[in-house]
This record gives C-alpha cells, sequence and structure tokens, in this order.
C-alpha cells in the first residue's frame, strides 16, 4: 500500500473515531456524518456478505448446475417479498409459517434439553461426588442449589409473593444481583479494553508519519464548536427575547 | 579322497544342524525384552444406535490387561479385500468397556467385558468431485457464431477475458449409510502388531432416539399441563403475580401523550425465532393499543427485516383493536439497518434529536444495550426495558427506569392482554419451574444419600434421568 493511501487511512480512521466520540459533547453535523457513513456501509457489506456468501454458493451456483431442490427454500424465502405488495401479499403466510414451524420444532426439544433436563442434572451432579468432596466444595454445591430455587421462585408468576415466598424470593433478587454485579464488571472491563483500542489508534495517528491526523481533527473540531457557539449565541438570544 | 571329503561334508553338516537346533529362536530371545501382543479376539461392528448415521461401534473382548502405550489402529475398507483407509489412532487407554458408553440405562446395557470403540466413517467416505460448469453465455456461445464474433472482438480489444469459457464447480459427495463396510483393528506396541480378525459392519441413520426418552416424556407431560391450563383458562381465568415494570407502561404513554413526543420501542437485533423477540411482539402489541387508544405516537426501529414484517403487522391489528384504524401509518415501524452498531448509532441519534417521552428497550440485545439505553437515559425519556440475555441486564438496571428480567419479558405480553392462551403458555413455564425446584430439591436429596451409602447403581439411574443425549 502507498504512503498516501496509508496516511489517508489515517485521517479517515482517526476522523471517523472522533466524530463519534463527538457525540459525547452534543449532536453535531461530525456526528451525524459519521453515523450515516456507518449506517450505509454497515448496509453495503451486509449486502456483499448475503450476495456472495449466501445467494451466489447456495442459491446461484446449485441452480446453475440443475440442483433444482433449492428452489424450495428459494421460493419460500421470495414469498416474503410479497408483503409489499397487498394484493399478493396472503402468500408471504406461507414464508412465515414456515419459518415459525421450523424454529419452534427445532427450539423446542432443544430447549427442554438445555433449559430443563441439563440445569437439573449440574445442579445435582456434584453431589454425586459428595463422598470424595471437599467440605467447601459441598458447600459449593448446595448453596448454588439453594440459589437456583431461591431464584426460581422470584420468576413464579403463579402465587403471590407474601410471607414465606417473599422472602426465599427475595433471597433469589440478592443472588441475581451478585449476578448482575459480577457481569457487569466483566462486562466494563471489556468495554474498557475497546476504549483503549481506540484512543491507541488515536495516539499512533497522532505521529508526525500521518502528518498530525488526530491533532489537526480535533483542533479542527474545537474551532468548529466555538465558532458555532459564537455566531448562535446572538440568534438564541433573539430567540429567547421573542 | 571322495570317502574323506564325504565324510568331512557329514560331519560339517551335523555341525551345522546341531548349530542351528542348538540356537535360541531370534523373536523369542526378542520376546523376553517386550511381551507379545495380546491378540484381539471377538470383534464385532455394530451400527452406532440412536444417531445421525455414519458411525459404527466397535466391541472386542476385554483385555484382563493391555500393556501400557498399546495404540489401537482402525482401519475402514468398502472393498472386499484390500483399499483399507485409517480411521484413526485409539490409545488403549481411552478405549472404555461398552458399559461405559455415553448412553442411559434404559436404550443401553453395555457389558464390562467387552471393549467399545466408536469410530466415526462419515467423513471418511466423503469425496469432492470437480466438473465443468457451463454458464448460460457459454451456451448461447455454442450455439450462435454471431455472439461468439462479437465476443472474440471484444477480447482483441481486452475485454470480457474469461467470458464464456467453462468454470470448475466443486461438490462434495456425501457417504450414504447403510455401505456395506469392512473392518479390521491392530493392536500396536514398539512395532508389534496384533490383528483382529476382519469383520463386516455398515452405519444405519436412526428416525427415533430412544436415548431422549427423558426429553418426550417431558414434553408430553407439559402438553398436557398446557392443554390443562388452556382449558383452565378459558373457563375461570389464571392468575398472575403484579408485575411492576409493566405497570409503568401505563404511565410512560400517559406522559408521552401530555408531553406530545413520540414513544420509542425498540424490539432488539434478535431474529424472529428467538423467544425474547416473539415476547417482544405481544408486548408492542399491547403498547400500541395503548398509543392507539390515547392518540398518542409510536416509532419502531428495526434491525430484522423479517422481525419489521411480523411487528408491522401486530401494530396494525393492535390500532385495528383498539378502533383507531385511521391513525395507523406504515412508516411506525422502519428498517434501519442489519449491522448491530450501525443500528445503534442510528437509534442513538434519532433518539437525541427527537427526545421522545418514552422508550421501551424489549427483546434481545447485545453490547448495544448501554450505547442505546445511556442515550436515551441523557435524553430525559422514561425508559422501561426487558431481555432474557443476563449480560446486558446489568446495564438496563443502570439506565432504565425499569426493567424485566428474564422470564418477565415473556409474562409481560400475558400479564398485559389477559389472553387465555397466552396466560396457559406462562402456567406452563411456571409449571416447568415448579418441576425444576422439585427435582433440584428431591435430586440433591437422593444423589447425597446415595453418595454416603455408595449406592452408585442409584445415583447412575438418578444422573441419567437427568442427562441431555
Amino acid at each position: 500500500m502507498s504512503e498516501t493511501w496509508m496516511i489517508a487511512g489515517a485521517w479517515l480512521a482517526a476522523g471517523l473515531t472522533v466524530f463519534l466520540f463527538s457525540f459525547l459533547y452534543k449532536d453535531n453535523p461530525f456526528f451525524k456524518i459519521a453515523e450515516h457513513l456507518y449506517l450505509g456501509a454497515g448496509m453495503g457489506w451486509w449486502f456483499q456478505v448475503y450476495l456472495y456468501n449466501i445467494w451466489e454458493p447456495k442459491v446461484w451456483k446449485p441452480l446453475l448446475n440443475y440442483d433444482w431442490t433449492v428452489l424450495i427454500p428459494s421460493i419460500l424465502g421470495l414469498s416474503l417479498v410479497t408483503q409489499f405488495i397487498p394484493r399478493i401479499s396472503w402468500i408471504s403466510r406461507y414464508g412465515f409459517t414456515f419459518m415459525m414451524g421450523y424454529g419452534a420444532g427445532l427450539a423446542i426439544p432443544a430447549g427442554l434439553s438445555t433449559d430443563f433436563i441439563t440445569q437439573i442434572g449440574g445442579t445435582i451432579k456434584p453431589l454425586s461426588a459428595m463422598a470424595s468432596s471437599t467440605p467447601p466444595a459441598i458447600f459449593n454445591s448446595l448453596l448454588v442449589a439453594f440459589g437456583v430455587i431461591c431464584v426460581l421462585f422470584y420468576f413464579f408468576f403463579s402465587v403471590e409473593h407474601k410471607g414465606a415466598v417473599k422472602r426465599v424470593s427475595n433471597m433469589g433478587i440478592y443472588f441475581l444481583m451478585i449476578y448482575f454485579g459480577a457481569a457487569f464488571g466483566n462486562t466494563v472491563m471489556a468495554r474498557f479494553s475497546l476504549l483503549y483500542g481506540r484512543f491507541d489508534d488515536l495516539y499512533t495517528f497522532s505521529a508526525g508519519q500521518y502528518l498530525y491526523a488526530t491533532q489537526f481533527i480535533i483542533v479542527g473540531m474545537i474551532i468548529y464548536f466555538a465558532l458555532h457557539g459564537f455566531l448562535t449565541k446572538g440568534k438564541k438570544e433573539a430567540e429567547a427575547a421573542h | 579322497m571322495i570317502k574323506n571329503k564325504l565324510l568331512f561334508t557329514l560331519v560339517l553338516s551335523l555341525l551345522t544342524a546341531a548349530g542351528v537346533l542348538s540356537a535360541p529362536a531370534a523373536g523369542a530371545d526378542k520376546g523376553n525384552k517386550s511381551p507379545a501382543q495380546p491378540p484381539i479376539t471377538g470383534l464385532t461392528a455394530a451400527d452406532m444406535p440412536y444417531d445421525v448415521g455414519g458411525t459404527v461401534l466397535l466391541a472386542w473382548d476385554a483385555l484382563a490387561s493391555v500393556p501400557p502405550g498399546t495404540v489401537y489402529q482402525v482401519f475402514v475398507s468398502s472393498l472386499e479385500t484390500g483399499g483399507w483407509i485409517k480411521a484413526g489412532d485409539y490409545p488403549a487407554d481411552g478405549v472404555k468397556p461398552s458399559s461405559e458408553i455415553e448412553l442411559p440405562f434404559w436404550a443401553w446395557r453395555g457389558s464390562k467385558t467387552r471393549s467399545a470403540l466408536r469410530v466415526e466413517v462419515g467423513e471418511l467416505f466423503a469425496y469432492k468431485v470437480t466438473t465443468e460448469r457451463k454458464s448460460a453465455l457459454c451456451l448461447a456461445l455454442e450455439k450462435s457464431s454471431l455472439l461468439r464474433a462479437i465476443l472474440s472482438r471484444l477480447q482483441g480489444q481486452g475485454l470480457f477475458g474469461g467470458a464464456g469459457k467453462p468454470e470448475p464447480y466443486t461438490r462434495v459427495i456425501e457417504y450414504k449409510d447403510g455401505i456395506p463396510l469392512n473392518f479390521k483393528v491392530v493392536a500396536e506396541l514398539a512395532g508389534k502388531q496384533a490383528t483382529a480378525v476382519q469383520v463386516k459392519g455398515s452405519t444405519a441413520s436412526n428416525w427415533f432416539r430412544l436415548d431422549r426418552l427423558n426429553n418426550l416424556l417431558l414434553l408430553i407431560v407439559i402438553v398436557i399441563v398446557f392443554f390443562w391450563a388452556v382449558s383452565h383458562a378459558k373457563r375461570k381465568g389464571l392468575f398472575i403475580r403484579r408485575i411492576a415494570g409493566l405497570d409503568a407502561i401505563d404511565e410512560a404513554i400517559g406522559r408521552a401523550t401530555e408531553m406530545g413526543k413520540p414513544i420509542y420501542y425498540v424490539p432488539g437485533i434478535g431474529g424472529m425465532s428467538g423467544i425474547s423477540t416473539i415476547a417482544s411482539s405481544f408486548i408492542l402489541g399491547e403498547v400500541s393499543q395503548k398509543v392507539a387508544q390515547y392518540d398518542s405516537q409510536i416509532k419502531v426501529p428495526h434491525y430484522d427485516p423479517i422481525v419489521m414484517t411480523v411487528c408491522k403487522e401486530v401494530v396494525k391489528q393492535a390500532f385495528l383493536e383498539a378502533g383507531r384504524p385511521d391513525s395507523y401509518r406504515d412508516d411506525i415501524n422502519f428498517f434501519v439497518s442489519q449491522d448491530q452498531f450501525s443500528y445503534a448509532a442510528s437509534v442513538d441519534g434519532m433518539i437525541s434529536r427527537e427526545k421522545p417521552a418514552a422508550v421501551f428497550f424489549m427483546g434481545y440485545f447485545m453490547a448495544e444495550s448501554l450505547l442505546l439505553a445511556e442515550v436515551g437515559a441523557t435524553s430525559g425519556a422514561i425508559q422501561i426495558a426487558g431481555t432474557d440475555v443476563e449480560s446486558q441486564l446489568p446495564f438496563f438496571f443502570t439506565a432504565c427506569d425499569y426493567t424485566l428480567i428474564g422470564e418477565e419479558l415473556y409474562a409481560a405480553g400475558a400479564y398485559l392482554s389477559k389472553e387465555p392462551m397466552l396466560l396457559s403458555a406462562l402456567k406452563v413455564q411456571d409449571f416447568g419451574k415448579l418441576l425444576v425446584m422439585v427435582s433440584v430439591f428431591f435430586g440433591i436429596i437422593l444423589v447425597a444419600v446415595g453418595a454416603k451409602l455408595h449406592w452408585d447403581p442409584f445415583i447412575e439411574v438418578i444422573l441419567n434421568l437427568f442427562k441431555a443425549y
């Protein structure tokens, strides 16, 4: 890649990063540019992904090789597009019905297996090795089982949560909050890692090799905001006076 | 002279014979250093039961002791003689008795005196075929000399270089169950081999998975409970406890009506097959009905075009049921993007510009949850969220006024509409939860007692009942 393209890429990356961060100050034209560019680029990206990863290998190429079976899912898929023509939009129901039926048929056995049977088995299994477990491990297993029952009580909608049920349900909430706290910390750490990545890029693009892209963009935006604030101040005061 | 020669030859022959006879066998000498490999007997090849096919179960008589370091080599062939393909090397310490095959007690009774090995043959017999594909242009060129002339003229000018030439097309020919296959097993240790007698076997795809009988029984029980709940709900109605977050929906819509600002309903980034998205569409129906009644405004930005199509119908129906079909507009539901962060950036932009009075986040959310909820909170909207993605719930807790946690989202549709069908579904969920609670409670007691008293078969039976296969 030539140096010019490297510099152009650096300016684009630094510019879009700073434009998106500028939303922290307020909504502004730079953010709008980045937002709409992102939207368009995202759509374009997914369009080519669908075209080259799905349509071409799974529909077009098999059809060229006389594999007519792909016509069945293709027609069902195309039936969804009839939504746009009110007169024949009823055809789309066939596609939707197939999708819902297929989805339910696939999800129900898997859900029963993973949401019920595996959960129960996973909760009671550690106690099967109780004879060889240490007291902390046994306590841990019992705590998990107790937590499972309490949390499930919280999500039990068929009885009013009063008296003993309320106490068990409240215990469930404590268990949930402990989990949510841990999950929050974990995710925030991951987000900070992403933020460092952006800062690292901005720092890299602030070098002379990239013609001080970061500094120029930030300074340019500050000048814009200052000027914009100064020029619209008078208008705002006039509007307020009216 | 001749006599002497004969005598010498005779003596030499005798000495040689004595030497040969008295010499220890070379193999026997070597055998003293490493033990002989015990033979593999009783080899059988049967279809692996209750699977999708392509797997065979090899079994042979278990040896009292297998020399450490022994490796079983499995060979498979579709020919009567030769054509052996190596299916894999299996260290002897990884080969278990057939009684330890991962199948429940009601579906499989193995033996401790037989060693068993699952061998997948499906991939071994799949192969690729590359053919030349003639495109429509190719076929047209074969027929039309005019087209050929035009194309050659264009190609002479450097255009459409590869056009009109057949392209290679590769297809994978997959293995089909039922083909008779030959198997042989070779036990190898330090270069010494013991080979079992070649056996025949084939694989089959099984229609019924007896190992999942526990799943089927549970499903039947749930279906029975569901039908009972439906009939009960229609006759007497069913009770649902109060859900705090949902009581705030009226407040949020009322606020939006008073302020004359729109309501944003964000159904998340899930597909229509997601349970949370289905639940979200039920809630959208109820919210839309109230919006129509209050003559307020609602906007539903979408990530998934199929969800959008379903939601369009839901909102249309809700306006119709509220007696306000005239207020319905097609642009209430609109598509934004199918890229997660483009969608988040765009919805954030809309929320920050339009400053809605209320924002609902109901459905499946991932990393965009905080990006959306934070902007909604900054814009001063009353926010009600609900998702079953537990990793995102903390963000909604911090940024929203009310949050529906997991199951509460599923319950919301039933709670708001009081539809007998939805109420019944909720009752079935409650039944499932009750079943889990009771099973966990009694399961831990029984397993703990079994472990204390060393009733291993009893523990095995309980664990088999609650195992997904």
